[in-house]
């Protein structure tokens, strides 16, 4: 069960700074920048991918 | 469509080689029909997930929903198989050795007892399958082809038990640090794209932005190792 949750919902460490990319590209699509959401949720999960991979 | 089942079966490739070390282990303790017993058993758990995962999310009414959490699962899982592509990459951590698996499984003591090496076997079928698991629901409910996804990750599992029934030892010469680069770089394109267009916004290239959502992780997975690589790490800082 657990490795099951797991591999649903990654460690808590993940699911923030998942969560926080995905929330910065829902703010932004609400403002007059939204044509960059399409810029900022990648970049964003590109240094989440580079911090985890230094975790 | 062809996007999501060269992903299927190069995740499956990677996870059956991990589950082909797992049951090479335990079928010289309990021989090789109860070693597949055991694999059998974890592969009829796993299309029972399948079948039940799929009905569950095809019940979500709103496309948008269904969209969105299938997004986050799949970013979830890309990002993390990204990281450790790149940590792996950069020589932080060391590189996936299925011998070095093998030695391990073969050095703990309960796998020479029948019954603990039949659940070493299945356990360990069940969670290298579970990440299949989750690749054949979200990409095959999300492109609307569960079959030609399942059928993907069933391609793989047959190249494998192949290059292992002719190897008869652990494939350690399978590129997996490569492969998993490339599935992270893919899945966490596809969640990206999905989770976006779920909240609303309009990708300027419509499908055609997959291709470059891939290049953008690709080349910034390669510019991060190469960052990297050139920095001494030092453990316990950073």
């Amino acid at each position: 069960m657990q490795g099951f949750l797991k591999t649903l919902f990654a460690d808590k460490y993940t699911l923030r700074a998942v969560a926080f990319c995905i929330l910065a590209a829902l703010a932004l699509l609400h403002t007059g920048a939204a044509p960059f959401a399409g810029l900022l949720l990648p970049a964003g999960l590109l240094i989440t991918a580079g911090l985890l991979a230094k975790k | 469509m062809m996007g999501a089942i060269i992903t299927t079966f190069l995740t499956a490739s990677v996870e059956w080689v991990e589950a082909y070390t797992i049951i090479l282990a335990v079928a010289l303790s309990i021989g090789w029909p109860r070693a597949l017993g055991a694999a059998g058993a974890a592969f009829l758990c796993l299309a029972i997930l399948t079948s039940l995962g799929s009905f569950i999310l095809t019940l979500i009414p709103s496309l948008a929903v269904l969209q969105f959490l299938i997004g986050v699962f799949l970013t979830l899982f890309g990002v993390r198989w990204l990281g450790k592509a790149i940590a792996r990459g950069a020589g932080l951590k060391k590189l996936h050795n299925e011998d070095a698996e093998f030695a391990n499984l073969r050095a703990r003591a309960e796998i020479h007892e029948a019954s603990a090496a039949w659940w070493i076997g299945f356990n360990g079928v069940l969670l290298e399958g579970l990440e299949v698991w989750l690749i054949v629901v979200a990409l095959g409910v999300q492109t609307h082809h569960t079959l030609a996804a399942a059928s993907a990750a069933l391609a793989a599992l047959a190249v494998v038990c192949a290059m292992g029934a002719l190897a008869r030892r652990p494939l350690s010469k399978v590129p997996e640090n490569t492969i998993k680069f490339t599935v992270g770089c893919g899945v966490l394109s596809f969640g990206t794209f999905w989770i976006l267009e779920s909240l609303g916004y309009r990708w300027p290239l419509g499908d055609a932005t997959l291709l470059s959502l891939f290049a953008f992780y690709a080349l910034g997975g390669l510019a991060l190792i190469g960052l990297y690589q050139r920095k001494p790490h030092i453990p316990g800082i950073g």
